[in-house]
């Protein structure tokens, strides 16, 4: 579900009509700027023991968003590291005292009968999508193009609980009814959105998705004997997804259209599960090499160093903690180069815009949203971008 | 992209063109610049709009495109220059112009900030957290370790099968057995304690005063000294306030470890394994507490304390050199043979259960029982 939730803020957008020529949506990034943007923040986030996050992930966003251009004019993310380290800090004043309600309800509920508080978790996932949906305002009302921001309106909640009647109901079909749930929730973030005075609107249906990605449901049982196969089918679900979501989107008379093939995602994946492989066997390595350093200069046997259940030696597992640091760091910057970067420009790339001349001259409006949907999506770990 | 066109009166030399977002409107704007003593933007057939420099800032751009805004102006006001040469004249001219930016400074900041946030966090969690740990779980009031006690109670009787044994005599010697040591330990009768039928060895105690002894145990067993010191153990926890000092301290310390960590990617196991070290540590001073006061107890009751260590031993062997010693929740058991040991005497009171109470105990949970 990650990438979906911020997808929403990306370029902005436009139109379908007259004969004109359809805009171009552009990415011009720098590849290499990023990567040395997220190999810093990366090492950053390592030294701040995480505090780091609320930086980076608005340098990412503002490097994505200012090197997006529409019809030639780039966009711009105003949001600030800042807004987000104090969105969260409320967040967690907030979600203090809801967890001690929950321990408390908790145990009258076990009280009553063993194990009856596991549905009490519903509401962790429902608290969820309300942060799912308070972070997308956030994100959208920091999107600024030719001067104009993009808004929201609308309630977390009643978005909250359509997306939990509609999640019991792909629980219910075994999750065909996916489509439609993602029609009826992309409908809602899009008729609450607006570009100034324009009103956004979502016209793609559950059906022609559908039809898009069925056989893929149906094979998936495939997919978890036949494991190689899954990235691929994973790739083309993602795909099919991105083209049928631009598509459907409209922003007054602007209009969407993705020309993203369906194995658009293939090379990225398996970059991203090459690279994990690579990088598991270099940690694999590195504990091996330890190990036998341990054993040599210690000069106890392999049995005294690993014996039993785990690791007796603190020299040894204090290198292979710094070992698993370095792994995990090396991973986030290979996450966000394919899978935020490189997709965004893939996705961008083969995507068109039509009737951009409605938003020649659009009136400002609208009010800013604050982090604190943010601080939530942190706080309970659901935040995708 | 902007071609120009129209020829510009007001400047000097090639005529400075850029354009212009005024922040209310999407309108593109193509304008001429006059560097003035202040920035004038002039869109023909428009009022010129002016920036002291001093009030520019840079904003978010692509590569090749100077984009400024104005804190003087709307704050979404854009002026986009591609021109290089135009560009680098108005940069040299606004003397605040990244002001605002992250600067290697502010990174610093960022870092120092975060390693005192994190070190007041451990120091919380390594001094602040025991302390509050130890100083509110006296507090807690009854009723509510009454019910925290009786919801896992619940649980433990849904993992063990439910019920508890009930031959007659098995717990008429039960209960004399655990009438002795409490009386000896100052509870009050509100204690509760009962044999569950189940053959994994052990014994625990949970809030709200109710201690439960496993068949396991208790099969095991070859005299009532060894059942009895084991029982005290457990009463030592109940003295102790364990299972509340432990719940705060848990979940004081998950929380602010959690907090600590964020969302680093994989900082589920960095979290899980520093709570790990962090918790066996503070689950250790209370088994070590335990096992005082049940030395204490089994003296006052003229009794030796080290049976119930040797059933202790017999049940899990050597513990050294397996697995990590940092991440055990006990003392090992060889130490506290070895602790027992040392506090062992000759008996100077008499025997805890006859012979036929003890043999009825071991049948408490039906017919089973073997001595």
């Amino acid at each position: 579900m990650n990438d979906f939730q911020w997808a929403p803020v990306g370029p902005p957008l436009p139109v379908s009509p007259p004969p004109l020529p359809p805009a171009r949506v552009d990415f011009t990034g720098d590849r290499g700027d990023f990567r040395r943007l997220v190999t810093k923040g990366a090492a950053l986030e390592l030294v701040t023991f995480g505090f780091y996050r609320f930086w980076l992930v608005t340098d990412i966003r503002r490097h994505l968003w200012s090197n997006t251009s529409v019809n030639g004019d780039a966009a711009e993310y105003t949001g600030r590291a800042k807004e987000l380290l104090l969105g969260f800090l409320f967040a967690l004043a907030i979600l203090v005292p809801i967890y001690l309600a929950y321990f408390l309800v908790t145990i009258e509920v076990e009280r009553f009968q063993g194990f009856a508080s596991t549905p009490l978790f519903i509401s962790f996932y429902a608290f969820g999508q309300f942060a799912i949906y308070r972070a997308r305002r956030y994100r959208l009302t920091r999107t600024v193009w030719r001067g104009v921001r993009f808004w929201m309106d609308g309630s977390g909640w009643a978005y909250s609980l359509r997306a939990m009647l509609w999640g019991l109901l792909v629980f219910l079909t075994l999750g065909l009814a996916l489509p439609w749930r993602e029609a009826s929730l992309e409908r809602y973030k899009m008729q609450h959105s607006h570009y100034g005075d324009l009103n956004g609107d979502f016209v793609g249906d559950g059906w022609t998705f559908f039809k898009r990605g069925w056989w893929l449901w149906l094979l998936s049982p495939v997919a978890i004997i036949i494991f190689p196969l899954a990235p691929f089918f994973y790739a083309e679900f993602k795909a099919r997804q991105w083209r049928w979501w631009l598509s459907g989107i409209r922003i007054g008379g602007v209009s969407l259209e993705s020309k993203l093939p369906h194995d658009a995602f293939y090379g990225l994946y398996w970059k991203v599960i090459g690279w994990t492989m690579l990088l598991s066997m270099a940690l694999g390595m590195y504990v091996s090499i330890c190990t036998a350093l341990v054993v040599k200069l210690g000069g106890g046997s392999l049995e005294d160093v690993v014996g039993g259940d785990g690791f007796n030696s603190i020299p040894l597992l204090a290198l292979t903690v710094i070992g698993y640091f370095a792994m995990a760091l090396a991973f986030n910057i290979v996450m966000r180069v394919y899978l935020q970067r490189d997709l965004w420009a893939k996705v961008l790339e083969t995507t068109h815009v039509h009737g951009i001349e409605a938003a020649a001259n659009v009136r400002a409006s609208g009010e800013l949203a604050s982090a604190l949907g943010e601080g939530f999506a942190d706080g309970l770990d659901v935040a995708g971008f | 992209m902007s071609d120009v066109s129209q020829p510009i009166a007001a400047a000097e030399q090639p005529p400075r063109i850029a354009i212009f977002f005024d922040g209310v409107t999407s309108r593109r704007r193509e304008v001429t610049l006059a560097l003035l003593d202040q920035l004038e933007i002039v869109e023909t057939g428009e009022a010129a709009i002016r920036w002291a420099y001093a009030d520019i800032r840079r904003a978010d751009s692509p590569a090749g495109l100077l984009r400024l805004s104005c804190t003087s102006a709307p704050p979404l006001a854009r002026l986009e220059v591609r021109d290089t040469q135009l560009a680098s004249d108005i940069v040299t001219r606004c003397a605040r112009l990244d002001e605002h930016r992250t600067s290697r400074r502010g990174v610093a900041k960022i870092v120092g900030w975060s390693v005192a946030a994190a070190a007041s966090l451990v120091a919380v969690v390594l001094f602040g957290m025991p302390l509050a740990a130890d100083r509110l779980a006296p507090l807690v009031p009854e009723a509510l370790q009454q019910r925290i006690g009786d919801a896992a109670e619940v649980q433990v009787k849904a993992i063990f099968g439910g019920g508890v044994c009930n031959d007659p005599e098995g717990q008429a010697a039960f209960t004399k057995l655990v009438n002795r040591i409490r009386d000896a330990a100052g509870l009050d009768a509100s204690v509760k304690s009962a044999v569950l039928p189940t053959s994994v060895p052990n014994a625990f105690a949970l809030p709200g005063g109710k201690v439960y002894m496993l068949k396991g145990l208790l099969d095991r067993a070859d005299n009532p000294d060894e059942v009895a010191g084991i029982l005290a153990h457990e009463f030592g926890h109940l003295k102790h306030h364990d299972n509340m000092r432990g719940l705060i301290y848990n979940g004081g310390t998950s929380f602010l470890i959690g907090l600590l960590f964020g969302d680093v990617t994989g900082s589920s196991a960095v979290i899980f394994a520093s709570r790990s070290v962090v918790e066996a540590s503070y689950s250790r001073d209370a088994e070590q507490a335990a096992d005082t006061f049940a030395i204490e107890m089994m003296h006052a009751l003229g009794r030796s304390p080290k049976p119930a260590a040797e059933l202790m031993y017999r049940i899990t062997g050597k513990e050294g050199g397996k697995g990590i010693t940092i991440l055990a929740s006990h003392p090992l058991t060889e130490d506290r043979l070895a602790r027992m040991t040392k506090e062992d005497q000759p008996p100077s009171g008499p025997p805890l259960l006859t012979a036929q109470e003890w043999k009825a105990l071991k049948g408490i949970c039906g017919g089973s029982g073997k001595v």
